[in-house]
């Protein structure tokens, strides 16, 4: 912590303070940009005049569009999301209920391909122009360019529908032919999770190997690397020790950008998987006019997206000691 | 370009522009040399072909339907049980890669779906690319004054709207057609570009050119747009590149959300249509060209993108 002046550190946290206020209102804006609202999907044939306006002032769609702005930025900034005119249960609820389930499944994905592609993007950087680089990244990329719904589809052709290993939707089998232990809910959550995982890591590894090749590759010919062969060291020891280290930082960067590929991956593989997650919670929301629960959601995300590049900047300076924050303040 | 000590213009045109022939040679010479590159061009060169001639390639006409052809009329039981058609040559009709669950012939679509995806790829790329180097451009050569800290605020918040989620909102508050899907995928992926492109000019801005502009009296968006955009714009290009693959795969993905403008031809709406008909795993032929086909076209823009990478800042 020493390597950043307090004086910046504040700086910084009042301005990701003052941005996620910004984002809170854009995504009001959209919101409200969106052609009906939800009241409108709740109206029944059957009901008149009085009632579809009973029903506006119940969910406060009556108050003048500042009040609605002004309610909107105190309630969710103390953690009030409302309640969920489309599924009927308090916002908060639903997310406790359904963010577990993504985080499980892109909690993994996001291990499994932030391991294998940092290691390969380095292995190909260190081997740059070699026959097996050249054929690795033409393979990655090729992979990069697939549809992730459409990849999806074919895993569980063969595996689901030709030989029937992995079973092809939700996250836990519906009517439970074993004991309910701990240790059988476990094998049978991954015995689930295994195409969805797979489909996501299949496209997902390439972003962080698209990062750390070319950095590895600059790496390479630095001065350090050279000194750290000449004194005798392995060749592991120098690309791991010496090299990789100082080719983490951009990777670390294009971890917040991973994690917004993770969000996108996680709305088109929940929906293919049927798995009970937030992004298929998102998009039924969006396109519903569901408010509250669109609102929460990117409110969360933003939130989240906003704290983890403070928190990159800070593990800059453990990366690479030479880089320094507020010096010049 | 006015002529000088008596020259023509020809002449003077010639002498100018030699030097950035010659180096587009090279750079061409670099760039054939990567094998990765060279089939990008010749698959971008496949699908443009598809693009402008479709009737060429195509076995029919969108309209040709299967035992009917091109004629009005109506299919039996039998025939209607028999669709979507695996891949059949003559008998009793001919159709390369089959049919779909409405008779139209697979190949047929594909190929006059390539018009669709181009037109998104480039289009999406180059806005991108229109308001994120401009940008860049201005923030980097304004750095640390409050047009720099402004642009860059912009950024932050843009990072802060999830992608996909938030091209949803907006296509849907826009209203579903293509070119409202193009819209979206620029507002929302200039973002890297941007980025990279203020860090290049941060530190152009120091080159000692710059520094002789700006004292031979030349104003800033002479400076930068004359001096310091020429050699951003190669990364520029492989941005594009880049942001014309994500916009292809991200159409794809809109239309499997059922986000897509279904009387337009492409890939992803094909693709969309095989779940609705129920045929995912029963029909390969009509599940694996349209795929295939959006994974070759953003893999020829992303081998373009990555070669050019290379050739423009060479590291061997």
């Amino acid at each position: 912590m020493s390597r950043i002046s307090a004086r910046y550190l504040g700086k910084r946290i009042v301005v990701s303070y003052l941005t996620i206020l910004v984002i809170m209102t854009v995504i009001f804006a959209l919101t409200r940009a969106q052609p009906g609202s939800f009241v409108t999907s709740m109206v029944s044939p059957g009901m008149n005049a009085e009632a579809i306006e009973r029903l506006r002032e119940q969910w406060g769609l009556n108050e003048p569009l500042w009040r609605q702005y002004i309610d909107f930025m105190i309630n969710y900034q103390t953690g009030n999301f409302g309640r969920s005119p489309n599924w009927g249960v308090p916002v908060w609820d639903l997310f406790v209920r359904r963010m577990p389930r993504t985080l499980i499944l892109f909690g993994a994905v996001f291990i499994v391909g932030y391991t294998v592609g940092p290691l390969v993007g380095m292995y190909l950087g260190w081997w740059r122009g070699s026959k097996k680089d050249q054929s690795i990244f033409v393979g990655g990329l090729l992979a990069y360019s697939m549809p992730a719904f459409w990849i999806a589809w074919l895993f569980l052709w063969l595996f689901d529908y030709q030989l029937g290993w992995f079973p092809s939707t939700y996250m836990l089998s519906p009517f439970a032919q074993y004991e309910p232990t701990a240790v059988n809910i476990m094998i049978d959550v991954l015995h689930h999770i295994a195409l969805p995982l797979f489909s996501v890591v299949f496209i997902g590894w390439v972003g962080s190997m698209l990062i750390m090749r070319p950095t590895m590759n600059n790496v390479v010919d630095e001065d350090y690397v050279f000194l750290a062969q000449a004194k005798g060291l392995s060749e592991r020891t120098v690309m791991i020790k010496h090299a990789a280290r100082n080719a983490l930082i951009p990777v670390t960067t294009g971890a917040i950008i991973a994690l917004a590929f993770l969000i996108d991956g996680s709305i088109i593989i929940e929906n293919v998987f049927s798995w009970p997650g937030m992004g298929q919670v998102i998009v039924t929301a969006v396109l519903n006019n569901d408010y509250p629960v669109t609102q929460g959601a990117f409110f969360l995300l933003g939130v989240l997206v906003v704290v983890m590049r403070l928190l990159t900047d800070v593990i800059y300076t453990y990366l690479d000691p030479r880089i320094k924050f507020g010096e010049n303040e | 370009m006015a002529t000088e000590d008596g020259t023509t213009t020809g002449e003077s045109l010639r002498e100018r522009w030699n030097p950035r022939i010659e180096r587009f040679r090279r750079g061409w010479d670099r760039y054939t040399e990567h094998r990765m590159g060279t089939i990008g061009l010749v698959l971008l060169v496949i699908f443009s072909l598809w693009a402008l001639f479709p009737s060429v390639f195509a076995p029919h006409t969108p309209e040709w339907t299967a035992y009917l052809g091109t004629e009005p009329g109506r299919l039996t039981g039998e025939q209607l049980n028999s669709l979507p058609h695996p891949p059949a040559f003559g008998d009793p009709f001919f159709a390369p890669l089959g049919t779909n669950a409405g008779g139209q012939g697979i190949a047929t679509l594909v190929i006059y779906s390539a018009e669709t995806a181009l037109y998104i790829g480039f289009a999406a790329g180059l806005l991108s690319s229109l308001v994120g180097v401009p940008l860049g451009l201005i923030s980097g050569y304004y750095g640390d004054t409050w047009i720099d800290e402004t642009i860059q605020r912009i950024v932050d918040v843009m990072y802060g709207l999830p992608f996909l989620p938030l091209l949803i909102v907006l296509v849907a508050v826009n209203g579903i057609t293509t070119t409202n899907i193009i819209l979206g995928i620029a507002v929302t992926s200039w973002l890297n570009n941007c980025i990279v492109i203020r860090g290049e000019t941060l530190s152009l801005k120091e080159r000692s050119y710059v520094e002789s502009a700006k004292v031979a009296g030349a104003s800033d968006a002479r400076v930068i747009f004359r001096h310091i955009m020429p050699n951003v714009l190669p990364i520029g290009f492989v941005f594009l590149a880049q942001d014309a693959a994500l916009a292809i795969i991200t159409q794809a993905s809109l239309a499997y959300l059922g986000l897509a403008d279904f009387t337009a031809l492409s890939w992803g709406i094909m693709l969309q249509n095989i779940q609705t008909a129920g045929y995912v795993y029963t029909a390969p032929w009509w599940l694996i060209p349209p795929g295939l086909m959006i994974t070759f076209v953003a893999a020829a823009f992303y081998f373009i993108g990555f070669s050019m990478e290379d050739v423009t800042n060479p590291q061997r």
